[in-house]
């Protein structure tokens, strides 16, 4: 995985195949199984580029079908499903040895104004206060806190707590948690940069708030993100401060759902996430 | 649009034409496009026929393309993405005129336990108490009797009635400014297939969701000027529940930006079960403020 963010902008930057195909790298990893962000954020890359520059992406839903597999580079392959006067619109297959692992659609729109309106940021302790999310797996005892740490280095994460601890007490949201992110240095200016880079991070912690709720440890628990979907509603960067406030309304199935809103350190919305994954009780 | 249950009943039945390949009729309707919940529900059935009956639906996440032409049937072709062990995915494009209007890909699986948790319902006023969205149509003045007696004939099949919203009825709660609530159930009974239940749901889950978009800005769908449109739909489905009993839909808007706005809503049953949460961005554009 990227160390340090300019490995990041490179995991990002994919290789040109032909028209509307291209190849993602992978990084160095000793995970099992490529991460979902790193596929999320590329796929994202390879619609963009498909796509007339004057269309910003405002939404993506995607799906992940099959583990992949780090060993090998990925295969975008873009399908233009429209080229609208205001919306276009992708579909991106994410390939591995001949077999989709993942489906992604994107839709982009030319830049209009319109109606404005936002949730409240809620009230939280800034960055500073939260705790580095390494040392508190250190301090739980998680016995590859190493090597997350080094899986994770080019991201900064500040837990600022769950709903089981550390939260104001809200009965009606029993799964909650909230953090802040960003990456560790500067990117480039270029704002599919920051996008993708916020992508890729987004699928890090948010299967985790349906487990909030639950008094049980992560290793005892299979998790796999089934989907992903993520809406743009302003511009900003991602190598500065966001909160992450993320709320399961549900868990049943063996499935949590988790919804999160996007607040830059100002208060601004700038993204609205959610996934609902795989939350199995080993039975081992 | 269905005027009944059993006309809605019927809309959901799609006829087959081919192996993955099915046929959704249309409703008799005044409206100028396809309702999009009608479309979300029939290429939901079309997905669903193609999966073993042992896997549940409980996801579906889709986008509109094109606006759909109430005169000609749509053709559902599904696409098998994954048959697995525990889970199994389609894709199913709308098309009319040979051209895809719409696609969704719903994810299905093999029951099985777990965790559990969910959020609480809010404190509302019971259905009864709620007043039918035929009134306030009808009370929003700008429409003539003509156009209010349609609007209810086209919504027949669904029974709404309004809580409240962020700017009347709600509890104040100024960090969340745009939220809308209401009751809803089909009108009528449905029968016991469970997936006929969840197909209502989506049906009637698209209706009044960007309504709640609007709330801050002192306009409707229907006000002079509106252009609005769904962009995407998604639904997730959490637990078993009857569309033709009352749920409460609680819509909340995060944000709106850019022409779009984006509601977020919360299904719960009259016992306070979470049935299922839903998501859509819509164009919401006003000709004199872009």
């Amino acid at each position: 995985m990227p160390n340090v963010a300019r490995d990041l902008v490179e995991l990002l930057d994919l290789e040109h195949l032909d028209v509307d195909l291209f190849r993602g790298r992978q990084a160095d990893t000793s995970r099992e199984r490529v991460y979902g962000g790193q596929v999320a954020a590329q796929a994202l890359i390879a619609g963009v580029r498909t796509v007339d520059p004057g269309y910003a992406a405002h939404s993506l839903h995607s799906y992940f079908l099959l583990p992949g597999d780090t060993q090998v580079p990925i295969v975008y392959d873009v399908e233009r499903i429209r080229d609208g006067r205001s919306f276009a619109t992708r579909r991106v297959v994410a390939r591995q040895h001949g077999r989709a692992i993942y489906y992604l659609t994107a839709s982009f729109q030319r830049a209009e104004d319109g109606f404005d309106h936002q949730d409240e940021m809620p009230d939280v302790p800034g960055p500073e206060e939260g705790v580095d999310m390494i040392g508190l797996m250190r301090s739980g005892g998680a016995p590859d806190a190493d090597a997350l740490a080094r899986e994770w280095a080019a991201l900064e994460a500040r837990h600022i707590g769950t709903s089981r601890h550390g939260l104001p007490e809200d009965p009606a949201h029993p799964s909650r948690a909230r953090m802040w992110i960003r990456v560790g240095d500067r990117l480039p200016d270029d704002p599919v940069v920051h996008l993708a880079a916020f992508t890729y991070a987004s699928d890090m912690s948010l299967l985790g708030a349906s487990l909030a709720a639950h008094r049980t440890n992560p290793t005892k628990v299979q998790m796999a993100s089934l989907d992903h979907t993520l809406w743009f509603h302003r511009p900003f960067r991602a190598d500065e401060w966001w909160l992450y406030d993320q709320v399961s309304p549900s868990a049943s199935g063996a499935r949590g759902v988790s919804l999160a809103r996007v607040f830059t350190q100002d208060g601004r919305l700038v993204a609205s996430a959610a996934q609902e994954g795989l939350i199995r009780p080993r039975r081992d | 649009m269905p005027a009944s249950a059993d006309e809605l009943v019927a809309l959901l039945d799609l006829e087959d034409l081919d192996v993955d390949l099915f046929r959704g009729r249309q409703p008799e309707t005044s409206l100028q496009r396809v309702f999009g919940g009608q479309v979300a529900a029939q290429a939901l059935i079309a997905g669903a026929r193609t999966v073993d009956p042992a896997f549940v639906t409980h996801s579906l996440h889709s986008y509109f393309l094109l606006p759909g032409d109430t005169a000609v049937p749509i053709i559902y072709d599904v696409e098998r993405l994954r048959d697995g062990r525990s889970f199994a995915t389609r894709r199913v494009v709308a098309r009319q005129h040979g051209r895809p209007i719409y696609y969704l890909t719903a994810n299905f699986q093999r029951p099985e336990e777990g965790f559990d948790h969910q959020d609480v319902m809010p404190d509302v006023i019971p259905p009864e108490e709620g007043i039918d969205l035929a009134e306030i149509f009808r009370a929003r003045g700008a429409v003539s009797a003509a156009a209010s007696k349609e609007w209810e004939r086209e919504w027949a099949a669904l029974d709404v009635r309004y809580v409240g919203d962020s700017r009347r009825g709600l509890p104040e709660d100024p960090t969340r400014p745009a939220r809308v609530r209401l009751w809803i159930r089909v009108n009528g009974e449905i029968g016991d297939d469970p997936l006929q239940h969840l197909a209502a749901f989506t049906y009637a889950s698209d209706m009044t969701l960007l309504g709640s978009t609007l709330v801050p800005h002192g306009v409707n769908v229907s006000s002079p000027g509106m252009q609005v449109a769904s962009l995407d739909h998604t639904v997730w489905f959490h637990r078993p529940f009857r569309a033709d009993r009352w749920w409460l839909y609680d819509q909340e808007s995060p944000s709106a930006s850019g022409g779009r706005g984006l509601a977020v809503a919360r299904g719960f049953t009259q016992d306070g079960t979470l049935g299922a949460t839903v998501a859509q961005e819509g164009l919401i554009r006003h000709r004199d403020r872009s």
